[in-house]
């Protein structure tokens, strides 16, 4: 027990000794809702851990633009593809590891290595890299070869994804010490109360203007956006539209999530064609839209947003039609398909603030077209457990209210995931629109966006397998004391370069 | 009194191993915990390589036994989550639960006597009234709502306290008197009860008679006997305000327990959630054996056998 009570001495001495939390100068204030759990390079596909370390503390080869989700260089200047499968990366060179180890294609190799390690729980490989072998040759110091089994058409996409870690990181444990290229570098972590950064004296690129960055977590929005309002913070990215009452202060930006709802396409009456059409004819959007939801909030034709590669133009938001629907229920029960047997909306506790308006506004619009559809809340390993493949056992006659969220750019992830055969969260199975998939994954260019195009227009106007809803819109509150302006990555990403000062 | 208190350890230990089995058993009734750890899109084969590794696929009594190996060398397994110690993460939260717990229940003992006794005194007065409706408020209004309310109203208005975070003693006011509401009122009520049938006891009468200064019958003769039942219900707020700590460590940012707690349940981290049942119950335990030493010292009658 002596740590114990070293802990408890050391509890009550900061009882007695006031800290001050309000931001100085040099320090921006940053509130998050998730307190972190891990900081390792190699889990910053997770949001939490991304906000914090993405490109300020380890960075990555390549990058996204925020605008149009183009491929921009970071620790890669430049890029070619050399065969098929293989593409030559050039290397940024005079960048050095905080701890003084060089950047070069050695440090490359192991980093990827220890990122596609099967051993390391890499949320990056588990979420990107699923079934890919990246094998990295060094041509010189600062050019590689990576050849990615099986081809890899948008591999810069994917490698915005790929943290580069220094080669001291441990290969198969996990660190929460991570060591990287970025401008700042990790110097505090009060496990359940704040991280800091600081930066470093030789960055390769623009030094940042705030040379200090702290990290507070706290669960609720409305304390987030009081504490920026009171200026403990300056910064807090992810408020509640209920909380973001100050048009002064607070910015809506596009994130990049899409709310969809799920059906289970094994049973009557969601095996019925007429039956998806109708729950998605008999949906009014707009009037989510400034009540329930936001004014920013759009109404959604597909899964991933404009500016995602593969988004469909030509697909417009279903209109609200009850007449529509209600006959094309009439026109199923006449051919015997049981319209009213008995749909289970789930959704999961705290997944979205107001979600219990939202379901329950949503069944309450599919009951007015005739169909018994009750909500029912569960637990959120249950809902994945449902939710996902493989289909174990006996679904229930089942709808899911989802979010999807597709940050990387390129529409192929969001398709394999919910639509193709095998995809880990897919619904049905047809043959066609696997084969659009399938191509458009070994595409690249024009002809990936075009089949793209093609599998999203068959989603939506033939197979009807899911009811898209809308895309969302995030808050942020901005102390004006500081410039910051939100991206469709800040969900995942926040550059504290990007953060200056107002004057 | 030796003999007595070793039994009660030994009573003690025997439930702790028992409550030990359950959680140890019931945690895992839950489910496998890979679907909350691997990113939604992961493969099927990556969440059996995950169960695999970490032995969620072995028989539950392996499971069991593999972990009765490690806790016998005091070692209680990592953390999923964090990938530490799961009883060095319980043992740094855990004074943060107790200085709360112990300042919040100091606070509403005291208070509740001062109330409850007053009360007592002149029942239907109005004192008793306005503090019976108090009492009844701050037992039944959630403390999410009053954690919330409490930081807009002095933080953000009135600008006198901070929103939120750990620090100095300013920062732990709003915590504990948000803490301090419920146990507050629920003592309050049981010391006037308990004040009011003591009060109509032989022994008052006879103080009156004998003209004692109703202060010295209120406060020495009576609030000694009356006081019980109160230590019983005290001992189970006390116990209780795990339950008020997890929604003030979430609200104010505090890194407790509590909080731990149910974040260990909700991502299935069942070596924290161990840890963490672990010490809370010991704590319990040791307290209520202080609460059988206070009823022996409080009343001379009660004989530790």
């Amino acid at each position: 027990m002596h740590t114990g009570g070293k802990i408890v001495a050391s509890a009550l001495l900061s009882l007695l000794t006031a800290t001050s939390a309000f931001a100085s100068d040099s320090t921006v204030t940053v509130v998050v809702p998730d307190s972190i759990d891990n900081l390792d390079p190699c889990r910053t596909a997770r949001n939490d851990v991304g906000r914090i370390i993405k490109q300020n503390v380890v960075e990555t080869l390549t990058q996204l633009n925020p605008a149009d989700s183009s491929v921009m260089p970071r620790l890669a200047t430049k890029w070619e593809q050399m065969d098929d499968s293989t593409w030559r990366f050039h290397l940024r060179e005079k960048v050095k590891f905080h701890d003084g180890s060089p950047f070069n294609a050695e440090a490359i190799k192991k980093a990827v290595a220890r990122t596609l390690n099967p051993s390391m729980d890499c949320t990056v490989r588990q979420k990107f890299f699923g079934g890919i072998e990246l094998q990295v040759t060094a041509v010189d110091d600062h050019t590689i070869d990576i050849k990615a089994n099986p081809k890899q058409p948008i591999l810069p996409t994917i490698l915005s994804t790929l943290a580069i870690s220094a080669p001291s990181t441990p290969y198969d444990k996990a660190t929460n010490e991570p060591i990287g290229t970025g401008p700042f570098k990790l110097k505090e972590w009060k496990p359940g109360q704040s991280v800091d950064l600081e930066a470093t004296n030789d960055y390769w690129g623009e030094k940042p203007a705030f040379t200090n960055a702290h990290y507070v977590f706290r669960a609720e929005t409305a304390v987030q956006a009081a504490m920026v309002q009171k200026g403990e913070a300056d910064l807090a990215p992810y408020i509640s539209v209920q909380d973001a009452t100050d048009p002064a202060t607070d910015i809506s930006y596009p994130n990049t999530e899409t709310a969809q709802v799920a059906l289970t396409l094994e049973h009557a009456p969601l095996n019925d064609i007429r039956v998806r059409k109708a729950l998605n004819l008999g949906i009014d959007r707009s009037a989510f839209i400034g009540t329930i939801f936001s004014p920013d909030v759009k109404a959604a034709s597909q899964i991933v947003l404009p500016f995602i590669n593969g988004y469909n133009p030509d697909l417009k938001p279903w209109p609200y039609d009850p007449e529509q629907a209600k006959a094309l229920l009439a026109e199923a029960k006449a051919d015997g398909v049981p319209v009213d047997k008995e749909i289970i909306l789930f959704g999961r506790p705290g997944f979205l603030p107001n979600q219990s308006d939202v379901l329950q506004a949503l069944a309450q619009m599919w009951q007015q077209i005739g169909l018994n559809v009750r909500v029912q809340m569960i637990e959120k390993a249950q809902f994945i457990e449902l939710v996902s493949r493989p289909h174990e056992g006996d679904r229930p006659v089942a709808m899911f209210f989802n979010l999807h969220d597709n940050s990387t750019g390129d529409a192929a992830n969001s398709l394999y995931f919910k639509y193709s055969s095998t995809g880990g969260q897919s619904q049905g199975q047809d043959a066609e629109l696997d084969k659009l998939i399938e191509q458009g994954m070994q595409a690249t260019g024009e002809g990936r966006t075009k089949l793209f195009r093609q599998a999203f227009a068959r989603v939506t106007n033939d197979l009807i397998e899911d009811v898209i809803l809308f895309h969302f819109v995030g808050y942020a509150r901005v102390n004006p004391r500081i410039l910051y302006k939100p991206t469709p990555f800040t969900n995942n990403e926040v550059h504290i370069p990007d953060i200056k000062p107002a004057n | 009194m030796w003999r007595f208190l070793s039994a009660r350890m030994a009573h003690s230990l025997l439930s702790l191993a028992g409550l030990f089995i359950l959680v140890f058993f019931l945690a895992r009734l839950t489910g496998d915990p890979s679907a909350l750890y691997l990113p939604i899109d992961a493969t099927e084969e990556m969440r059996r390589e995950f169960a695999e590794q970490r032995g969620f696929n072995d028989p539950l009594y392996v499971q069991f036994l593999n972990f009765l190996a490690s806790a016998v060398h005091l070692d209680f397994g990592e953390s999923l989550r964090q990938s530490r110690p799961a009883m060095t993460m319980v043992l740094e939260a855990f004074p943060v639960t107790l200085t709360l717990a112990a300042i919040s229940m100091a606070i509403a003992l005291a208070l509740a006597i001062l109330i409850g006794t007053l009360g007592a005194s002149r029942p239907g007065g109005i004192f008793d009234r306005v503090a019976n409706l108090l009492a009844l408020l701050g037992a039944s209004t959630p403390n999410f709502w009053i954690a919330i309310v409490g930081i807009l109203v002095f933080a953000v208005w009135f600008g006198v306290l901070p929103t939120s975070g750990m620090g100095g003693p300013v920062y732990w006011i709003l915590p504990v008197a948000v803490l301090v509401l419920r146990p507050l009122g629920l003592i309050a009520q049981v010391v006037r009860g308990s004040m009011i049938s003591a009060l109509s006891s032989g022994y008052v009468k006879t103080a009156r008679a004998k003209g004692v200064k109703t202060r010295s019958i209120l406060f020495v003769h009576t609030l000694r006997n009356a006081m019980l039942p109160v230590i019983t219900v005290a001992g189970d707020q006390a116990a209780g305000i795990i339950n008020g700590a997890v929604i003030v460590e979430t609200v104010f940012g505090f890194p407790g327990v509590g909080k731990l707690l149910i974040d260990s349940i909700t991502y299935r981290d069942f070596a924290v959630l161990q840890a963490a049942v672990l010490v809370s119950a010991i704590a319990i335990l040791i307290m209520n054996i202080l609460i059988d030493v206070a009823y022996g010292l409080l009343d001379p009658r009660i004989r530790f056998n």
